[in-house]
């Protein structure tokens, strides 16, 4: 039967759901609404290379329009601003209207904004996108002191690049440690160390109680009383997922689009993936939304499988990485339910990693070190927390020691 | 193929079984595995970024970038996973006399 499928949200999750479908389904429409005017493209050098010029934006995209056109997918830029799930349309602010036979919501996340209480709402930038990656590294060509408000993995990433364009580079952080929410302190102090040796200013426990603008440059007001004054201001504190569109619909929503393991929502042939979705996880037996590029692009898959018809579980255990000068700090599983902490290592110039262990198994792992120093082991661990391996604590310790002898054959 | 391409890397002993090696000549640098079936080489950075695969994973027949979980055929160098989409080179090897020789162009 030849179906409309309509994915709405052109990012990872959304590009890798329709390649997928096609595998399994040579018959159907399938078509991205995206409301940015690009293919889909990878965020994560927008924070890093990009801005350092070491990408440019062609290096950016997943796949090139031709292989769209091959594979018979559609993208079409528009924003959509309505959905009716009982008539299965969506509705796009210029009054255009799509139907669809089955619709996966692949919108991603937004950046939550500082609430300010004058005009220098446009001031203040924030990184999602490349328009404002690109908006961001025009002005900062011309601005020496830089301030970057939340010391999350964005933030910091930011704070890396600007201080290797020779720029001074204060951050601010309203918590006692930086990437507070989803990483152990001793790896946060680690990469607190490198940016404090390349020159960056790290605050924290202070809260921003007022930006004002005096010819041209910004003064910061901390709740110390303190006054910080710099030429520019960029804020990083976090991310919601882009539900505005849903909320007076039926649609469950709960931090998030709430998914089972299949990806469907609480709607009969609605799918959701990627940043936006709060999905269940059968191996942790609970649900969680993560915000990484290895979940977008396997949920994205495991999403395109189940719509075209092929029953999938999503399975994938969590990973993430974040570039930040020299150092590579990786996550696998989660870090937040455990009896036991296993500590690998102590110099970051060999990597150091914390195994977050629940009875004797790995539940997590974060890791950080000099590039290339952590992969391979944080890798392993996925394995061993996949298959669900009682350890050697002994061998997680020592770092002398293999950590691929724990996998079993 | 003239004869003098052939580099020699080392003993066959000096690699474990799904593992590799780094070898740097003059400047370039390669990896040299061992696998089940026999011996490979391939370039020995990765084609995303700047990073050595001497850190990353080998499984079966693939290597896995240690940086962002890239994944490389190591028979073929065919790039499997993203974010690596570039395909790794490949280069000849001989074992003779339990020592291992890759060609390099
Ligand atoms: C600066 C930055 C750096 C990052 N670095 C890393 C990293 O180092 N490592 C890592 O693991 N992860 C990183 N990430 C996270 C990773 O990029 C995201 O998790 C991933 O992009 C999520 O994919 P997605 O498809 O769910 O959403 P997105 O890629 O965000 O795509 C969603 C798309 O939907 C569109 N959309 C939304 N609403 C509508 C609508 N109503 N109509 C039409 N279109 C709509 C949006 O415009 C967007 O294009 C980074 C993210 C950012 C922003
Ligand atoms: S550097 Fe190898 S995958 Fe990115």
């Amino acid at each position: 039967m030849k179906n409309n499928i309509i994915i709405l949200g052109g990012g990872q999750a959304g590009i890798y759901a329709a390649r997928e479908i096609r595998q399994n389904d040579l018959k159907s429409n399938i078509k991205i609404l995206g409301e940015e005017n690009l293919l889909p493209y990878e965020r994560p050098p927008l924070s890093k290379d990009f801005l350092l010029d070491k990408k440019n934006e062609e290096d950016l995209y997943f796949h090139s329009s031709d292989i769209l056109k091959n594979e018979n997918i559609e993208f079409e830029n528009v924003s959509i601003s309505k959905v009716d799930f009982e008539n299965k349309k969506l509705f796009a602010k210029n009054d255009d209207v799509y139907s669809y036979d089955s619709l996966l919501i692949s919108t991603g996340s937004e950046n939550k904004k500082l609430s300010l209480d004058n005009n220098l709402k446009d001031d203040v930038y924030y990184l999602r996108n490349l328009e404002e990656a690109k908006k961001i590294k025009e002005i900062v060509s011309n601005k020496n002191k830089i301030t970057i408000i939340g010391g999350g993995f964005i933030g910091l990433e930011i704070a890396s690049s600007l201080s290797q364009l020779q720029k001074k580079v204060i951050v601010i952080e309203i918590g006692n440690q930086l990437m507070g929410r989803i990483i152990p302190k001793q790896i946060a102090d680690l990469v607190q160390n490198t940016h404090l040796e390349h020159g960056n200013e790290i605050i924290l426990n202070k809260q921003i109680e007022k930006i004002t603008k005096k010819n041209g440059i910004y003064e910061i007001l901390l709740n110390d009383n303190s006054l910080i004054e710099t030429d520019f201001v960029i804020a990083g504190i976090g991310s919601t997922p882009a539900v505005k569109l849903f909320e007076n619909t039926n649609l469950k929503l709960d931090n998030g689009i709430v998914t089972n393991q299949f990806c469907e929502t609480s709607i009969k042939d609605v799918y959701a993936a990627g940043d936006v979705s709060n999905f269940y996880h059968p191996f942790y037996e609970r649900n969680m939304r993560l915000e990484s590029y290895q979940h977008a692009q396997n949920h994205g898959i495991c999403a395109g499988k189940n719509i075209a018809g092929v029953k999938t579980e999503y399975t994938s255990i969590p990973w993430m990485w974040s570039d930040q000068f020299n150092l590579n700090l990786q996550l696998t599983g989660i870090c937040d339910e455990y009896d036991e902490i296993i500590e690998r290592g102590n110099d970051i110039n060999n990597g150091v990693i914390y195994f977050f262990l629940k009875n004797n198994k790995i539940r997590g792992a974060c890791g950080v070190g000099v590039i290339g120093k952590v992969g391979r082991d944080i890798r392993i661990t996925s394995k061993l927390t996949e298959k669900d391996t009682i350890v050697d604590k002994q061998i997680l310790s020592d770092q002398n020691l293999k950590l691929n002898k724990l996998i079993q054959k | 193929m003239s004869e003098e391409n052939w580099i020699e890397v080392g003993s066959t002993d000096s690699i474990e079984e799904e593992d590799l090696i780094r070898f740097d000549h003059q400047d370039k640098t390669f990896c040299v595995y061992r696998l089940t079936d026999g011996f490979y080489a391939t370039d020995g950075i990765c084609t995303h970024e700047a990073v050595h695969l001497e850190d990353g994973l080998v499984m079966d027949d693939e290597i896995e970038c240690p940086m962002h979980q890239g994944i490389f055929n190591i028979k073929s160098g065919e790039a499997l996973s993203p974010p690596a989409c570039e395909d790794l080179k490949t280069y000849p090897v001989k074992v003779d006399n339990d020592k291992i020789f890759i060609k390099i162009d």
